[in-house]
């Protein structure tokens, strides 16, 4: 059981600040994913609740405890690294016991939890193997079983699957997944890839130079973004950003840019006029064969997928506008051809000029 | 000249140059083999004599065991204990490495993780060695009167160990920054202490950079001359002492015996050598500890 509280949490490096005035909750039994860019402040933050960096200012609370002073191996906690970081000189079985040895449990029950362990993630056929001769995913299988064996209160991931191919990164992704339901502990984990943050958080945090942009569940960040960057970091394609602003015309507001000029739904009335930024997610632009739609876009290329199709329109930017339609039937559209598109209004976001949304809730 | 000719024509020259050269290197060691062979008439024939004929046992029975037999010659040398001195080198040098790479690796360990010493004391640190031994010995024989350690193992192990510690941290250093933190702390979170992570986890991991180091610091206080000099008289002799005692005595060189005792004294490290060449291998190209 963990509950684990940052307050105020700062960290630099020579005059580098790596995270700035960091404050977060951490329910018992959540599953919390920090996301971000790289050099955001997500890894040392975690390793701060690890204990392997000092905060420079503020604190870490483990149930209520401040642990600032706490060495990392009696904090409870558990941490799978990124590069794996098993004893490459011990074999499997030994890397797993160790934990356990540290803490003097009884050879017999040692075994008996090692084998428990390895069933629970798949790897007793590798007990004797030694770590250079695992694949990536089955060295991360161990590491993740090394850390299992100790059930520790919380597990701290730090990109753990980041060196593994798509498909393994699928798989042990489903895993953790899996884990964290049968376990019901708190995780904590670190990632750079939107994608995994969707699916396995309970609850997001968004970083950016050492600060949280945004925290909230995978549905809030993804339709209800607080600023561009985190429009822009989530989904895949992402989301569509388009420089312009708004005009007031006839009582109504109206968005312009060079290629653009459509009505405004009536909860952007109180947003001043000036310079904006619009934006929409592929999935939320219609494509419309010859019909009329909120502008006319041509078609720079045409990806099928299979399930959907990609369209890249020119916008007139280096960065391609996109819609993504279902199923192949536009596929065979010509480049070149202008098409017209139509803007979900309810799926409208506007961020002013320092990046913040603008207008009325969704 | 095509390319493949002139390509092989290159290869040629490259390995004859080498072969020279290998040659120029190992022919006094094969001097030296061979002398310790020679009956006394050819230590200084001329013209020299390349192959001991007949090849005799002569020089190492007198040395090594004091045969008298062989006493009886103008050049017989029984008075001293070559065996002894080996033994007495043996204990020296083994327990002065030992202690050395032992010390060394936890100082390293701290420099390397905790920076215990700075950069600039790091090479202070390696600069300390760069002292010529002859400024110290004097002083040093003063204060080993004093406190009564001149003449013993426990006065030659405690000077070699410390001489010999800058070059322990510096070697140890290089191969425990090649260890990944991230290694250490996996064992940290798991539980382990700071002394038990750098025991069961770092140093077997650079196992081989140990042993390059432990045989390399056996090299140098192995044939260490001067301080043994000067602090040694009798009771502790180590075996450059012994060697240097077959020259420039009254009988002018004893040629067959030095070489006898030299090659007798050169066998134990390659055998060392030869044990731990596996681990050379890797120590001195030390690199991936990650897969």
């Amino acid at each position: 059981m963990a509950r684990i509280e940052l307050v105020n949490l700062t960290k630099t490096f020579g005059p580098v600040v790596a995270v700035r005035d960091l404050s977060c909750v951490i329910e018992d039994g959540e599953f919390v994913v920090f996301v971000g860019p790289s050099g955001c402040g997500k890894t040392t933050t975690l390793r701060m609740i690890a204990g392997f960096e000092d905060p420079s200012a503020g604190e870490v609370r483990i149930d209520g405890r401040v642990v600032n002073d706490v060495e990392p191996r009696d904090r409870g906690l558990g941490m799978v690294f990124q590069t794996h970081a098993l004893f490459p000189h011990k074999n499997v079985a030994q890397n797993i016991e160790f934990g356990l040895r540290m803490k003097r449990v009884p050879r017999a029950e040692r075994a008996r939890r090692v084998r428990h362990v390895a069933d629970q993630v798949h790897i007793a056929h590798l007990l004797d193997k030694m770590p250079g001769q695992c694949s990536g995913g089955e060295a991360q299988r161990v590491a993740l079983a090394r850390t299992l064996v100790t059930e520790p209160s919380t597990f701290l991931l730090d990109e753990p699957l980041s060196s593994l191919d798509a498909k393994l990164r699928r798989e042990l992704r489903a895993e953790c997944d899996r884990l964290h339901q049968a376990l019901k502990r708190t995780f904590i984990y670190v990632t750079h890839d939107q994608e995994e943050a969707m699916t396995l958080a309970d609850r997001i945090v968004v970083m950016r130079a050492g600060a949280v942009e945004q925290s909230g569940s995978p549905m809030q960040i993804y339709s209800d973004p607080v600023n561009a960057f985190v429009a822009d970091f989530f989904g895949s394609p992402s989301m569509n950003l388009v420089a312009g602003e708004v005009v007031p015309v006839d009582g109504a507001k109206r968005f312009r840019s060079p290629r653009f000029d459509l009505p405004l739904p009536p909860r952007f009335a109180a947003v001043a006029p000036g310079r904006v930024t619009l934006g929409i997610r592929p999935e939320h632009v219609g494509v419309r064969r010859g019909d009329h739609g909120d502008t006319a876009l041509p078609v720079r290329l045409v990806e099928p997928l299979g399930k959907d199709t990609l369209l890249y329109f020119d916008d007139g930017t280096p960065r391609a506008f996109i819609a993504v339609s279902e199923g192949l039937h536009l596929a065979e559209l010509a480049p070149g051809a202008p098409v017209a598109l139509a803007f979900d209004p309810a799926r409208l976001h506007l961020f002013g000029e320092d990046g913040r949304r603008v207008g009325g809730e969704l | 000249m095509t390319k493949s000719n002139r390509r092989r024509i290159a290869s040629l020259v490259r390995h004859g140059l080498l072969g020279l050269w290998a040659v120029i290197a190992f022919f006094p060691i094969y001097w030296m083999v061979a002398t310790s062979f020679k009956p006394d008439t050819q230590w200084f024939a001329w013209p020299p004599v390349y192959f001991p004929d007949p090849p005799t046992l002569a020089n190492y029975l007198n040395v090594w065991f004091g045969a008298e037999q062989y006493a009886s010659t103008q050049y017989a040398i029984s008075s001293q204990k070559p065996l002894v001195s080996l033994g007495n080198s043996a204990i020296i040098a083994t327990a002065s490495t030992v202690l050395a790479v032992l010390a060394g690796s936890v100082i390293a360990y701290g420099v390397s993780r905790y920076r215990i010493l700075s950069e600039a004391r790091m090479f202070q640190l390696l600069m300390l060695r760069m002292i010529p031994p002859i400024v110290v010995v004097a002083p040093l024989s003063l204060y080993y009167s004093a406190v009564g350690l001149l003449d013993t193992f426990t006065g030659l192990i405690l000077v070699y160990f410390l001489t010999s510690l800058p070059y322990a941290v510096w070697m140890t250093k290089s191969f425990i920054d090649e260890v990944p933190r991230e290694i250490e702390q996996a064992a940290e979170i798991l539980g382990a202490s700071r002394w038990r992570t750098m025991f069961e986890i770092v140093l077997p991991l650079i196992r081989s950079g140990l042993v390059a180091t432990f045989l390399f610091i056996l090299i140098l206080t192995w044939s260490e001359y001067l301080l043994a000099l000067i602090i040694t008289k009798t009771q502790v002799t180590t075996v450059p002492i012994e060697l240097s005692k077959y020259q420039g005595s009254t009988e002018g060189r004893v040629y067959g015996r030095q070489a006898a005792l030299a090659v007798g004294i050169t066998v134990p490290l390659m055998i060392v050598g030869l044990i731990i060449r596996r681990h050379l291998a890797r120590g001195f190209s030390f690199g991936m500890v990650r897969r």
